[in-house]
């Protein structure tokens, strides 16, 4: 058993510590790349990038955006992420292992602030599932991955905090650790390749939109001419069409 | 074309390997990386990667001179290949060098800090300005793609000449003084090898390496490609190859024959039989085929003669760099897994750039045309999924990407985990001391040294466990401390003790008041004692009393073991002059004041001088 614990915190660390880092680092490179190819080929080069940098930081605290409508869900979400990301990096014993491997730590959290942390994370993971589940707007758009997702992420905090403040006997203690440590390699080796790449990905989830999803030009004056509403002028300020200069030709067409 | 992309993405694992590899090289160094120690410093990056390197480069320098020197122009289509293959090899070497060498960020000093005596001095400025050599005669080649690099190019254009001479000389130098390199080892370098005409055995046979190496390349670009080889040419390179062998092949038992050493032939050592492989696989197998004209014609049979003797030829290096080294000590080197990892992945590193400057540049007549590229054809969807990866291009990318990152982090997860360290210093046995009393110094062998009174010296340090006073464990191979490292100061009556070591900031960085009292003046008295601080400088039990940190200094030291004698021997033989500054410094005729010499002299009795045995009778 402890072999195996070893094994996990070894060689298989290594591996899957590696791979999700050079696979965030892969996927980061080659969706810059795919950008600026975007942007060569395509026609309209214009790009809103205060738009866009607006946006992208505005939906980074969702709380923001999503209060009104959904803020049960917004605030869960956002403490979740606070705790999913702070507590592997900054606990203690997690340093101690990198010190012990590398030879350089770094500053970490107070036991009881991780202990709520891990707590948070938990009761998050759960309602989020929950969440999902009831919610039929939610559920209309869930893939496979997006259940399994919020259920594995919970099972290292939840083996995690047992291996800390549980009172357990030696045995169930390596059991828990085992599957802590199988479970945090197995989600960082899923990361690069599944959803949970947006960690690296949210600063170009807007501009990927923005630089691809381009009309061809004059495609905007074919249409209109389909319509036939060739007399009618369709933009007067911006170059561009978008939905709102397309709303504003139906309804100044309805309105005539 | 998939040939091609299966290639390279094979080339990217390897590259993704090395990359992890070289990681851990670089944050925890060689002991970890490697299987190098003190008694083989040098192992499979120097034999492979530089020394074989550098020969495998050598087409370069042959066909630029059959083209540009002696106007052969049929083979100018096989040129720009075999340019860009020298110039990649070349930068190989270079960047192997920097994983071999210990402090690879000092690879600049041998610019500034020249020592012309040494013969790895000169190899490195030939790399260093054959490299620039070639790239300049490569350049041409990409900066046709761009419009605005034209003037450059056509300037580079008219250079050509004057380039292709100076990258001939500089590999005739450069390939020959590699060679050079094992001079310095007679007695090191097994006899079947060592020669003083090595740097000749070298050159000559980097030729015929260099022709085998463009006929490997371009057959094997063009079974990749798919192209038709140029056989014609290929066909005239083997036939000129097999003179360079025979030629080769007369002056290495030429050599040995005219030294006497051909009977080492009859020994039964194991060295012996490499020598026959090596000879078998190198020259004589590839001459007897490139004799016969059918191998010449057909590229299967012309690609078993340049793989064999290239790898005949490798091994040569591999061979002189350290293999048939004799006297290496017990443990046998074998190179560890990440050494080979290094390797593989320099080798294919120098291949994608090579496949990428063949596809996106003019390096052959006809660039190769890829297939799945077309335009018109249809996109090919996955049989299972029905995923499409995008275009070929694009689909490309992500593949190679991929592989590199799961081969790197399959690298991390074999590299050792444990405790960094070394393997360190191999432990050298403790015997007893040859026991002179005086010994004679003279490190630089120039016929001018000092008699060193090492009785004297055992004495005064505090009699038989004083040894280690100056025979450190911790250099390696038992060596003694030189004399300056106690008399450190030239002129001034010194501590055995260095103050800016201590002091400095890549030292022990220690603040004045950390040794010295505060408040009084900061000299000898109101410091510390050297053991307040080093407590394990004297063990305990042992019988050394250290009374003094301090020495003479090292002229001091130095004129006294010469001039008590000179003075003795002045008078017995009734040669006054004997002990006079200008009988040695005969340039410096300022020293010979009467009274500088009296005093020195009275000085020099007081001192109680201790004279080497010799001069005493």
């Amino acid at each position: 058993m402890d072999a195996w614990i070893e094994f996990g915190r070894g060689p298989l660390f290594r591996l899957c510590f590696t791979l999700m880092v050079l696979g965030l680092a892969r996927i980061a490179v080659l969706t810059v790349i795919g950008m600026v190819e975007a942007l060569k080929k395509n026609e309209d080069k214009i790009v809103p990038w205060r738009e866009l940098f607006n946006k992208t930081f505005t939906w980074l605290v969702p709380v923001t955006v999503l209060f009104r409508t959904r803020p049960v869900y917004s605030l869960v979400s956002f403490l979740f992420h606070i705790g999913l990301i702070i507590t592997p990096l900054f606990f203690t014993a997690h340093v101690l292992l990198w010190k012990r491997s590398v030879g350089f730590g770094w500053f970490t959290l107070p036991q009881s602030l991780a202990d709520y942390l891990t707590l948070t994370v938990i009761v998050g993971g759960l309602l989020l599932f929950l969440m999902r589940v009831l919610y039929g707007p939610a559920r209309a758009i869930s893939r496979k991955q997006d259940y399994v997702w919020p259920l594995l992420l919970v099972i290292p905090f939840l083996t995690g905090y047992l291996c800390v403040n549980g009172s357990i006997s030696a045995a169930t203690y390596r059991w828990m650790m085992l599957m802590h440590v199988l479970t945090g390699n197995l989600i960082m080796v899923m990361i690069p390749f599944t959803k949970i790449a947006h960690c690296i990905l949210i600063p170009f989830s807007q501009l990927v939109t923005g630089i691809g999803w381009k009309f061809p030009r004059g495609a905007g004056d074919l249409v209109i001419e389909t319509l036939g509403y060739k007399d009618r002028p369709t933009w007067v300020e911006k170059p561009r069409l978008g939905c709102e200069s397309m709303d504003r030709v139906e309804r100044e067409a309805d309105d005539k | 074309m998939n040939r091609v992309r299966n290639f390279k993405l094979i080339l990217w694992m390897i590259l993704g390997l090395g990359a992890a590899v070289a990681t851990a090289r670089f944050m925890f160094g060689l002991g970890v990386t490697t299987n190098l120690s003190d008694r083989t410093p040098w192992g499979l990056w120097i034999g492979f990667d530089v020394m074989s390197g550098v020969a495998l480069a050598a087409g370069g320098f042959v066909l630029t001179a059959t083209v540009y020197i002696f106007k052969l122009d049929k083979f100018h289509s096989i040129v720009r290949p075999a340019v860009l293959t020298a110039f990649l090899g070349y930068a190989a070497v270079a960047v192997g060098l920097l994983f071999d060498l210990g402090l690879p960020w000092n690879i600049w000093h041998m610019i500034i800090f020249w020592n012309p005596h040494s013969a790895l001095f000169e190899v490195g400025w030939c790399v260093m300005l054959y490299l620039t050599v070639l790239l300049l005669e490569f350049f041409p080649v990409p900066a046709e793609e761009f419009g605005f690099l034209s003037k450059i190019r056509n300037f580079l254009i008219r250079l050509r000449l004057p380039l292709v001479i100076a990258g001939i000389a500089l590999s005739t130098l450069h390939q020959s003084s590699l060679g050079s390199l094992f001079l310095i080892m007679p007695y090191n370098l097994h006899p079947l090898w060592y020669s003083p005409i090595l740097p000749v055995v070298f050159f000559i046979s980097a030729i015929g390496l260099g022709l085998m190496m463009v006929t490997f390349e371009s057959l094997f670009t063009a079974w990749l490609y798919r192209r038709k080889p140029e056989m014609e040419l290929l066909e005239r390179l083997g036939a000129a190859a097999r003179w360079v062998f025979l030629l080769y092949l007369a002056v290495r038992l030429g050599d040995l024959a005219v030294r006497g050493q051909l009977v080492h032939l009859g020994g039964g050592e194991w060295q012996v039989g490499m020598f026959w492989v090596e000879l078998a696989i190198a020259v004589v197998i590839p001459t007897v085929l490139l004799f016969i004209r059918a191998v010449r014609r057909s590229p299967a049979g012309l690609m078993t003669v340049a793989i064999t003797s290239v790898t005949g030829i490798v091994l040569n290096r591999i061979n002189v760099g350290g293999l048939v080294h004799i006297n290496r000590g017990d443990t046998l080197y074998l190179p560890a897994w990440t050494e080979i990892a290094i390797t593989s992945a320099v080798i294919a590193g120098a291949a994608v750039v090579f496949l990428f400057m063949v596809e996106k540049f003019n390096v052959w007549e006809r660039r190769p045309a890829d297939p799945d590229a077309e335009p018109t054809r249809k996109p090919k969807f996955h049989p299972v999924d029905g995923s499409w990866l995008g275009e070929p291009g694009i689909a490309a990318r992500t593949k190679y990407s991929l592989g590199f990152i799961i081969a790197a982090a399959i690298g991390f997860a074999l590299l050792s985990g444990g405790p960094v360290e070394s393997r360190g210093v191999d432990p050298t046995p403790a015997r007893m001391a040859r026991g002179g009393d005086t010994l004679w110094i003279d490190g630089n062998l120039d016929g001018y040294g000092t008699s060193f009174p090492h009785l004297e010296h055992i004495r005064r340090n505090g009699g038989g466990r004083s040894c280690v006073k100056c025979h450190h464990m911790n250099l390696p191979h038992d060596r003694n401390s030189a004399c300056y490292q106690c008399h450190s100061d030239m002129y001034l009556r010194t501590d055995a003790f260095r103050h800016d070591r201590h002091s400095s900031p890549t030292g022990a960085n220690l603040a004045c008041t950390e040794c010295h009292v505060k408040g009084q003046v900061r000299n000898v008295e109101s410091a510390k004692r050297c053991d307040e601080c080093h407590n394990d400088l004297v063990p305990p039990g042992s019988s050394i009393k250290v009374k003094q940190y301090r020495a003479v200094s090292y002229t001091e030291a130095m004129h006294r073991t010469c001039i008590g004698c000179h003075t003795i021997v002045a008078t017995s033989k009734d040669k006054p002059d004997l002990s006079r500054c200008t009988t040695c410094h005969k340039g410096q005729r300022n020293v010979t004041d009467a009274t500088v010499l009296a005093s020195q002299k009275r000085r020099l009795i007081g001192k109680r001088m201790v004279l080497p045995p010799i001069y005493r009778k």
